[in-house]
């Protein structure tokens, strides 16, 4: 296992990586720029698979969002509703038991207290949560009390509750402390007595009971029910906002019987509130029903599920990049390969091109030393002839002049002997001063006779004042005896061979080889520099010296562009720095 | 036997004229292909020494040329190449191709055996 870890991560990286700088051989590269390539790769197929993948994750979350919390709305509302009902009945019940007592019994008989204690009994076992009774007259003074505490003789008339009262015919009060610091409700029924005046009749409800009630309707730890009122002071205690009476900054806009359902933020929690006004149909109750649910305990099923879907989601995704990544591996290896092939392989053509470049100058050259041999032959035989048929001494003037004439052809065979010499010898040297000139006239010694015997006119003008180049001198030769040699094969008897050099810039030359030659049909002017592209018939061409003379020229920092007319001529111009970047030759 | 040397290379055929003399053959010489075809106009040769690339009409034209006024002419070329460039010829298997430098008794040889096969 320890070991396969290693060999996984050597097989995600890539061959380039080991790559070892050799400018001659990366100069016939393809591309220059494996590790750009590589990362381009994974990002581009990381960025194609992954962008659905994300993009349906994004559309799912956002689905989930919109359909739990439509949910969640749903369900507070319904909650909401529920307790609503059971507090308004709850409020409704006691309401209707007191207005039925008032109009059962008549002011005589609840003004004894007797009777009021007999009624209260009654209702503490019909409905339960009934503190005390008490009867009260139009000046607010208790005429009856019935309950735990002695509050006979007491006078209520500045009281709010009493003043609300005598305006409508039933009332029920906020939670408050009032005489005994007790939180609780009053209601309170109006009724007239026989002689026109009227009484009130008063309960106290315990809190406790109401409370009770709320609390049944609360499903598990992240809801909250309670009372507020019309002002947002708490009625009943609250899970968030504390004890009874503690006020809040809940405000309430519409004074409606619809329930409402929000979201709302509260010390940084997400909560969905549901509240709805508390009231009947003959009298408002001062109430507020609240119901808050915290949006994070309601989501937590969903969270769960989005945690394990993330894990999937997350491991999916370094699966698929490095599945993305092993494949790019592999892709990219085999471009190297492949371009490293093709690179090592022009590498050695231009090379054999070199040799074969020498091959073709020393069969001229041979050539060329042939014919002054057969003069030495020849004058050297003659001489030994004078010997045999004639009898001769060596003061004799014309064999002097023989043997002068045996010096001079040696002579001739060894200037081209030495250009030969001092042509191949260049093929070693790298970045020297080179004068243009000379160097094209050296290239043209070898085709002077060829010249000659057919007749080609062949011009060169360079300007006087001209730049020594500071290049690969080899490079330069090479490029020059490829491109002379095409045009003499170009060329028919009386064309002619331009050669003109120009300086463009202080930095920059320009050379133009311009024959009136065959020229080169249009549909093999794009063709021209690829390798072993050939329109020399018998297999006489290699096809790679164009191709070899385009590489030298970018080796050579600069630019090679050909213009040619089928029957007109051909002109290769190249643009060369008058001195060559440093590093730039192999 | 008269034999016509045509090379541009003037020393040579000078020195192979000279030779040839002293080995009893009569040998004309010209310089250029025009030079010949003036001096075949005027002279009936046996054999033609013709060097094969020569400014003006080359060797192979030159054979045409005199062809046409000598029909019984035989031809032996000569060539500074290592490989010969034979004519293309229908009676160019009759013509001799020889390399250069030459060696006297071998084109004496091959002159003989080709005025004697005539």
């Amino acid at each position: 296992m320890l070991k396969i870890f290693p060999d996984f991560l050597k097989s995600l990286r890539p061959e380039f990586h080991q790559h070892r700088k050799n400018v001659h051989l990366d100069s016939f590269f393809t591309f220059t720029n494996y590790r750009y390539l590589w990362f381009m790769s994974i990002f581009i197929l990381a960025l194609t698979a992954l962008s659905p993948i994300c993009i349906a994750t994004l559309i799912y979350y956002q689905l989930i969002e919109t359909s739990v919390d439509s949910d969640l709305n749903h369900r507070t509302k319904q909650l909401t509703a529920a307790a609503k009902s059971a507090v308004t009945f709850f409020m409704e019940e006691r309401l209707n038991a007191l207005t039925f007592t008032v109009n059962e019994n008549g002011y005589e008989q609840l003004a004894d207290n007797a009777r009021l204690s007999e009624i209260l009994n009654n209702l503490k076992l019909g409905f339960g949560g009934v503190t005390d009774l008490s009867v009260l007259d139009a000046g607010g003074n208790q005429v009856a009390y019935a309950g735990p505490f002695n509050l006979e003789g007491k006078n209520y008339k500045n009281q709010s509750w009493f003043e609300q009262s005598l305006k409508k015919m039933n009332y029920i009060s906020e939670v408050f402390t009032g005489y005994r610091g007790v939180p609780h409700i009053i209601i309170a029924v109006r009724s007239a007595k026989t002689d026109g005046s009227f009484f009130i009749l008063r309960a106290t409800l315990d809190t406790e009971r109401l409370m009770q009630t709320l609390s049944s309707y609360k499903t598990g730890d992240y809801a909250d029910i309670f009372l507020v009122n019309h002002e947002g002071v708490l009625q009943t205690p609250s899970m968030h906002y504390g004890s009874i009476f503690t006020p809040t900054n809940l405000i309430f806009p519409t004074d409606s019987d619809e329930i409402e359902v929000r979201e709302i933020s509260l010390k940084g929690k997400y909560i969905i509130s549901g509240h709805s006004f508390i009231s009947r149909d003959l009298t408002s109750t001062p109430f507020v029903l609240m119901v808050l649910k915290e949006k994070a305990g309601m989501l937590k099923f969903w969270q769960d599920m989005s945690f394990k879907f993330n894990w999937i989601m997350g491991v999916s995704v370094i699966i698929i990049v490095i599945v993305i990544t092993f494949a790019s591996t592999f892709m990219v290896n085999k471009l190297y390969r492949a371009d490293r092939a093709k690179a090592e392989t022009m590498m050695q053509m231009e090379q054999s091109q070199q040799l074969a470049s020498i091959g073709q100058l020393a069969a001229g050259v041979a050539h060329e030393i042939n014919n002054p041999l057969a003069v030495i032959n020849q004058t050297a035989g003659y001489m030994k002839d004078l010997f045999t048929f004639k009898d001769q001494t060596r003061n004799d003037d014309e064999l002097a002049e023989y043997i002068d004439s045996i010096l001079d052809a040696v002579d001739r065979c060894g200037t081209i002997t030495r250009q030969l010499l001092g042509f191949v010898r260049q093929f070693d040297v790298k970045i020297k001063k080179v004068n243009l000139q000379k160097l094209i006239s050296q290239v043209l010694s070898f085709h002077k006779k060829e010249a000659e015997y057919r007749r080609i006119h062949v011009t060169v003008s360079i300007p006087d004042i001209f730049p020594d180049l500071e290049t690969d001198s080899s490079k330069l030769q090479q490029v020059l005896v490829n491109l002379i040699n095409n045009a003499f094969q170009a060329v028919e008897e009386g064309n002619c061979l331009d050669i003109i050099a120009s300086q463009i810039d202080t930095n920059t030359i320009e050379l133009v080889i311009h024959d009136t030659g065959c020229g080169i049909p249009e549909e093999n002017l794009k063709k021209i520099h690829e390798p072993f592209f050939s329109t020399k018939q018998n297999g006489s061409g290699t096809g790679l010296g164009l191709s070899i003379t385009y590489g030298l020229i970018k080796k050579l920092g600069g630019r090679i562009s050909v213009q040619s007319t089928e029957g007109v001529g051909t002109s290769f111009t190249i643009i060369l720095p008058v001195k060559i970047k440093e590093g730039r030759i192999a | 036997m008269k034999i016509l040397l045509v090379d541009d290379e003037q020393k040579f055929i000078n020195m192979l004229a000279k030779r040839l003399a002293l080995r009893g053959i009569e040998a004309d010489t010209a310089y250029t292909g025009e030079d010949a075809l003036k001096k075949a106009s005027d002279t009936v040769y046996d054999v033609a020494v013709l060097d094969i690339k020569m400014p003006g009409i080359s060797g192979i034209q030159l054979k045409k040329k005199l062809c046409s006024l000598h029909t019984n002419l035989k031809f032996i070329f000569v060539t500074g190449h290592g490989a010969v460039e034979r004519s293309e010829d229908e009676d160019s298997e009759k013509d001799i191709y020889l390399s250069k430098p030459l060696d006297i008794g071998f084109l004496i040889e091959t002159i003989e055996e080709l005025t004697q096969a005539g």
